[in-house]
């Protein structure tokens, strides 16, 4: 059994509480002078009890949960990879071509037949898209598929 | 009688045709996403929120017609644990015990008709116990200053972490990220905090964001990495054969399961995996050898169930009441709430007394919906257990993409999403409860200003925050519930897992 994980995780946090402590010394007096409890009181609180629990981490760690480094580590990346790239092409390619292609590409990588996978994302999208469009009155970007615009 | 009167108000609130219609809609998508497995309440409820928003809903309504989709995801729950034996979440582990075997030797329908009714029971007294209780607590919470204010939220965040929760110092951890979340933004002096310049966040980070990435975007890739959905063996639905005298039979244990799950609810953090438990261990020790239980006893089935949804309404008093929520799925709501400019706590009940009674109103009538919905169409929820969560959760987390988009029209907010999910696929792996994040996140702003207000009152005095009988209590309290779980905890996770060890996945 390894403790890895939580004394990594508690060195970060102990970063993070100084960094996040030492940014909220840096502000700037309010207009009207200091009070006492300013912009920067309550950072400070945070920072401290943050620091003193993550110190607690590394002093009495849980055991590690096994991490997925394997085949499913590559798995979670291109799915996060997919959500990001999804986010990107929203607005350029349009809801209906975008969605078919994540939708698409999550189904399949977790495990659907590839034409199953696409099917359903184009039906998907081109569902979500007639709701949000006409019966919502929400209109999402067409993109690509703009000539299709009645209008 | 003021609160009677009220609540006919309420029902002229409840009864106005749009707001029946969306609390129908939220029972049926309830029980829907209640059903599946994997997905539980504060999912179903968060990725509907953004939804409520866009659609540019009145604050009652869509208060109603989420608090419709929780009542709906509790009902929902215990479909998956009696077909499937997989509990769609926490509090429906205990329906697997009589649940499933009740369906394998071919009951399935009476185990489905019969959780539907304790469910109802449930629901129905607790919320008759919220009707009740709500008014006085509320009332008393007007006694309360900001140093009681800022004690009362340190509460929350202790108890929240809860008896589930393992390791208290995580639930300080995760509380800490979410109030620090919270600081980012122009503060009340007009300092920009942790701003870095961007200017999205100017106006500090929308909790809707960070709730959807949390949830729904940590739960696909949690779901990626367990893979539980190699399809599902779903048992054969029966004919349904349920007489009079069945019905009565479970009535005495639903009566108690609904009482005990109400007082399990109301206690903040203990929630309704504590409902369920005790409602069933309770109920075995009662009955002793008279029953059958963990063999497909009826009576096995009602309790938990009873208990469950008892603890569900009953969650709802502090939430309403005092503006801290007592389970996970109440802080999402307590976040639309927000998000609607109505600051929960005692002045609800006199400032917005047309939505807190409207929403009460629609929870009693949305019970009966449920109760009808769910016994002639069980078969329709049936059939939709046997999609594999390989194609929903694409299409669940698209839906949160469209949600989160057409509130803003940026992607700004997307990437923001997708890197709070990451975020939340790490601390789940590093056992860092998220409901604490987000309560943070939601109550940071309001507890700064308590504790700013103290401030002014005692001119700097910091032992103004233990200075009332009241503030020592609640700090007490909090203390116990930092240190409870330690002891309680273990234990009562142990013959959770004993007891349903034998059968769970």
């Amino acid at each position: 059994m390894s403790y890895f994980n939580d004394r990594f995780f508690g060195i970060l946090l102990i970063v993070l509480a100084v960094a996040y402590g030492w940014a909220a010394s840096q502000f700037p007096v309010p207009f009207g002078g200091s009070e006492v409890v300013g912009p920067e009181t309550f950072p400070h609180l945070l920072a401290v009890v943050l620091g003193v629990s993550s110190l607690y981490l590394l002093v009495r760690p849980d055991p590690d949960h096994s991490w997925p480094w394997s085949r499913t580590g590559i798995e979670l990346i291109i799915a996060l990879v997919v959500l990001a790239l999804y986010a990107a092409a929203l607005e350029p390619l349009g809801f209906i071509i975008s969605t078919t292609l994540a939708v698409g590409t999550l189904c399949w990588r977790m495990g659907a037949r590839p034409v199953k996978a696409y099917v359903t994302g184009a039906v998907a999208g081109v569902v979500v898209f007639l709701i949000f469009d006409f019966a919502l009155d929400l209109p999402l970007p067409l993109g690509l598929l703009s000539f299709l615009e009645v209008g | 009688m003021e609160t009677l009167g009220f609540l006919i108000d309420g029902f002229g609130v409840a009864l106005a045709p749009e707001n029946l219609m969306f609390a129908l809609l939220g029972a049926f998508l309830g029980t829907l996403i209640g059903a599946l497995p994997g997905l539980g309440p504060a999912n179903g409820v968060a990725i509907l929120i953004p939804l409520a928003f866009t659609l540019g809903l009145r604050a009652d309504t869509s208060l109603i017609m989420l608090t419709s989709v929780y009542a709906g995801a509790m009902y929902g729950g215990r479909i998956s644990s009696i077909l499937l034996n997989i509990p769609g979440d926490e509090p429906a582990m205990m329906t697997c015990l009589d649940g499933y075997p009740m369906a394998q030797k071919g009951k399935a329908a009476e185990a489905l008709a019969i959780s539907a009714i304790a469910s109802f029971i449930g629901s129905l007294i607790a919320t008759i116990g919220l009707i009740l209780l709500a008014p006085i607590l509320a009332d008393f919470a007007l006694t309360f200053g900001p140093a009681e204010y800022f004690a009362l939220f340190l509460l929350a965040f202790a108890t929240l972490g809860g008896i589930t929760g393992k390791n208290p110092v995580k639930t300080v951890i995760a509380a800490c990220l979410g109030l620090m979340i919270a600081t980012v933004g122009i503060d009340n002096t007009g300092v920009q905090r942790y701003t870095f310049g961007v200017l999205e966040l100017y106006e500090g980070v929308d909790f809707i964001i960070v709730i959807v990435g949390l949830f729904a975007i940590s739960e696909l890739l949690t779901f990626i990495e367990e893979r539980a959905g190699k399809g599902h063996k779903t048992i054969k639905v029966n004919g349904l054969k349920l007489s009079f005298k069945d019905i009565v039979a479970i009535l005495p244990t639903s009566l108690r399961g609904s009482v005990l799950g109400f007082i399990a609810g109301v206690l903040p953090g203990a929630g309704a995996s504590l409902g369920s438990f005790i409602s069933y261990t309770l109920e075995k020790k009662i009955l002793g050898d008279k029953g059958q239980f963990g063999t497909g006893d009826p009576r096995g089935v009602a309790a938990p169930e009873a208990g469950n949804n008892g603890a569900s309404s009953g969650a709802l008093v502090p939430m309403l009441t005092l503006g801290v929520p007592g389970s996970g799925t109440t802080a999402v709501l307590l976040a639309l709430l927000i998000s609607q400019n109505i600051t929960p706590g005692p002045l609800m009940f006199t400032q917005h007394a047309d939505i807190v009674w409207g929403v009460i109103a629609a929870l009693l009538i949305g019970n009966f919906l449920l109760l009808v919905l769910n016994i002639p169409l069980v078969g329709l929820f049936v059939r939709l257990l046997s999609v594999p969560p390989m194609f929903l959760l694409p299409i669940v987390t698209m839906v949160a993409f469209v949600g989160i988009y057409s509130i803003s029209n940026t992607t700004f907010d997307l990437y923001f999403m997708v890197a709070f999910g990451f975020a939340g696929y790490i601390l789940r792996k590093l056992e860092i409860p998220l409901v604490p994040v987000i309560l943070g996140l939601l109550l940071g702003p309001e507890m700064e200003k308590n504790l700013r207000h103290a401030m002014d009152i005692s001119d700097g005095d910091w032992t103004i925050l233990w200075s009332s009988g009241l503030a020592i209590g609640l700090w007490a309290f909090a203390i116990l519930g930092l240190v409870l779980p330690y002891i309680i905890g273990p234990i009562l996770r142990k013959r959770m897992q004993i007891k349903t060890g034998a059968t769970g996945d």
